[in-house]
């Protein structure tokens, strides 16, 4: 005889975030890169946003690190307040991460979130292990649609010429996450 | 208008019919939604979720908070729903609400906790007057296994865990292993075989009952039954239990460790007048490595400032302040202790049993 049971997993809060606007061109604009100290992030990441900035036009404004005075990061809280002021003032878009581990990459996905909220256009580079967490955690944070870079993986423990090579392979996959468009 | 308010304000969860009332039935239910710890549960019917909520005052129905990362709306109805899944007796169940109360604090950081690829489980110790009236073990194998209402807190905090804050592993969860503790870890303070005032009273927590949560490793061991009782000897093992570079208290400062102390070592360290203060500053003192091994092994420190400042040669000690050494009884005879490391970015919290 069948019976009624509840469901235990009730649903999530009604929290939801849309992105900010897409630049329709990077041409002039100020990229920011956010590293949250994770081993070689700032390797690909800076190495990715110059390789952006050569072929569209953009420059690198600001590369620091995710702590107070971006003197250091833990990559397991949020961005320290003066880092969000300073990257809002003197940076038009944002490379944010490196998302390979899993709190890093839900403290990645929530500053980019903070960050998309604040009107600038923010890509969290992630791994391939990785991208389903990144993705749950996109929609668990109301932003299903968070701009996701996805690279190789592991970052951690990858040699500069191969991570500078998966850096310069992902510049066509960054203007499309940046500007919406894929050609 | 008014509907949104009220949506945000309480929430009503679904009921689904199953074949029968029978553990096949609900492993049918959860293997279908991606549900479940793995092991069998208790079919959550209407009747055995209300009779959790006995034990409990105030709208069964009102949203309390979220649990973190998936923002997962929690009421008392959709805990005693995971109560009943897990076996929990009805009077334990107030233990399991104020266990995720603590865990929704945000010094506990639930969305570091559960998307890690760190195998940190939350601790639950619980204190006070429920730990006899609800039949907690707090003396021989306090962490199990054969005790239900240790056995069933812990579980239940761990199925809310997954079904509402998304702590499932490769999505809200990303521990690499995984660890034994993630079923359910929860034990009481053993307040008779305490020399000291209880674990909560000394963080200024007066009620009659209590529960802390700590993020952390699970348990290490340390055996000493060297020298009848020298309380050197035997923290000296803890503190070398402490100090490994391997856990998160290395290069994270603040992280605490809880050191449960077997009875018969908690009264070997009473008996030379030590109190739980002296026990944390030994701790802190003897349980060091050489700063410049440290930074060596880490890019990044998370240190307070004055441990930056220090020369190479100096000892650092494995936690920034002696009072992140937390120190309470639980267990039965024998001459261990255990040492729970912190997961890091996280801090423990001590609630007084609220329902």
């Amino acid at each position: 005889m069948t019976i009624s049971v509840y469901l235990p997993d009730s649903e999530p809060g009604p929290i939801s975030t849309s992105l900010a606007a897409s630049p329709a061109s990077l041409k002039g604009l100020r990229i920011a890169v956010l590293d949250n100290g994770k081993p070689n992030a700032d390797v690909v990441m800076i190495h990715a946003a110059e390789a952006l900035a050569a072929r569209t036009g953009a420059v690198v404004s600001v590369i620091t690190k995710k702590g107070p005075l971006g003197q250091s990061a833990n990559a397991a809280i949020p961005l320290a307040e003066d880092r969000l002021a300073l990257l809002l003032a003197e940076a038009d878009i944002v490379i944010t991460g490196a998302a390979d581990c899993g709190s890093c990459t839900a403290y990645s996905v929530h500053d980019a979130i903070e960050l998309e909220r604040n009107g600038k256009p923010t890509v969290v580079a992630t791994t391939t292990q990785f991208e389903p967490v990144a993705k749950t955690l996109s929609t668990s944070f109301g932003a299903p649609d968070t701009r996701l870079l996805v690279l190789p993986h592991p970052i951690g423990g990858t040699d500069e010429p191969t991570l500078n090579a998966w850096a310069e392979a992902a510049v066509d996959q960054l203007i499309a996450l940046f500007t919406g468009i894929t050609q | 208008m008014s509907e949104v308010i009220e949506r945000e304000r309480r929430y009503e969860p679904e009921f689904v019919d199953i074949a029968d009332d029978s553990p096949e039935a609900m492993f049918d239910l959860l293997t279908s939604r991606g549900l479940g710890d793995g092991l069998p549960v208790v079919p959550p019917t209407r009747e055995r979720v209300e009779a959790m909520l006995q034990f409990v005052t105030g709208d069964a129905d009102e949203v309390l908070f979220t649990l973190q990362p998936r923002s997962g709306i929690v009421t008392r109805r959709v805990v005693a729903i995971n109560a009943v899944m897990a076996g929990c007796p009805p009077e334990v169940f107030p233990v399991v609400l104020t266990a995720l109360r603590a865990l929704a604090r945000p010094e506990v950081n639930l969305r570091g906790v559960n998307a890690t690829t760190h195998p940190v489980a939350p601790m639950i110790i619980v204190h006070g007057e429920i730990v006899k009236s609800a039949g907690f073990a707090s003396g021989v194998g306090a962490f199990g296994p054969g005790n239900r209402a240790n056995a069933t807190v812990g579980r239940a905090v761990r199925l809310v865990l997954l079904h509402v804050a998304g702590a499932k592993p490769g999505f809200g969860d990303a521990a690499t292993h995984g660890q034994p503790a993630k079923y359910t870890f929860c034990a009481a303070e053993n307040l008779e075989a305490t020399p000291w005032e209880s674990y909560p009273l000394s963080r200024g927590v007066t009620a009659p009952s209590a529960v802390t949560v700590h993020c952390g490793e699970g348990p290490h061991n340390v055996h000493d039954a060297e020298a009848a009782g020298d309380p050197a000897l035997i923290l000296d093992k803890i503190g070398s239990a402490m100090t490994s570079l391997g856990q998160n208290n290395a290069p994270i400062s603040q992280a605490e460790y809880f050191i449960v102390l077997g009875p018969e070592h908690a009264a070997s360290i009473a008996e030379r007048a030590m109190t739980r203060r002296d026990v944390s500053n030994y701790l802190f003192n003897t349980a060091r490595i050489p700063a410049w091994v440290f930074r060596k092994h880490f890019q990044e420190l998370a240190w307070a400032n004055w441990m930056k400042a220090v020369d190479d040669d100096e000892l650092l000690p494995m936690t920034g302040d002696a009072d992140n050494i937390r120190v309470l009884v639980s267990g039965g005879p024998g001459k261990h202790s255990l040492v729970v490391p912190s997961w890091g970015m996280t801090r423990s919290a001590t609630l007084p049993l609220e329902g």
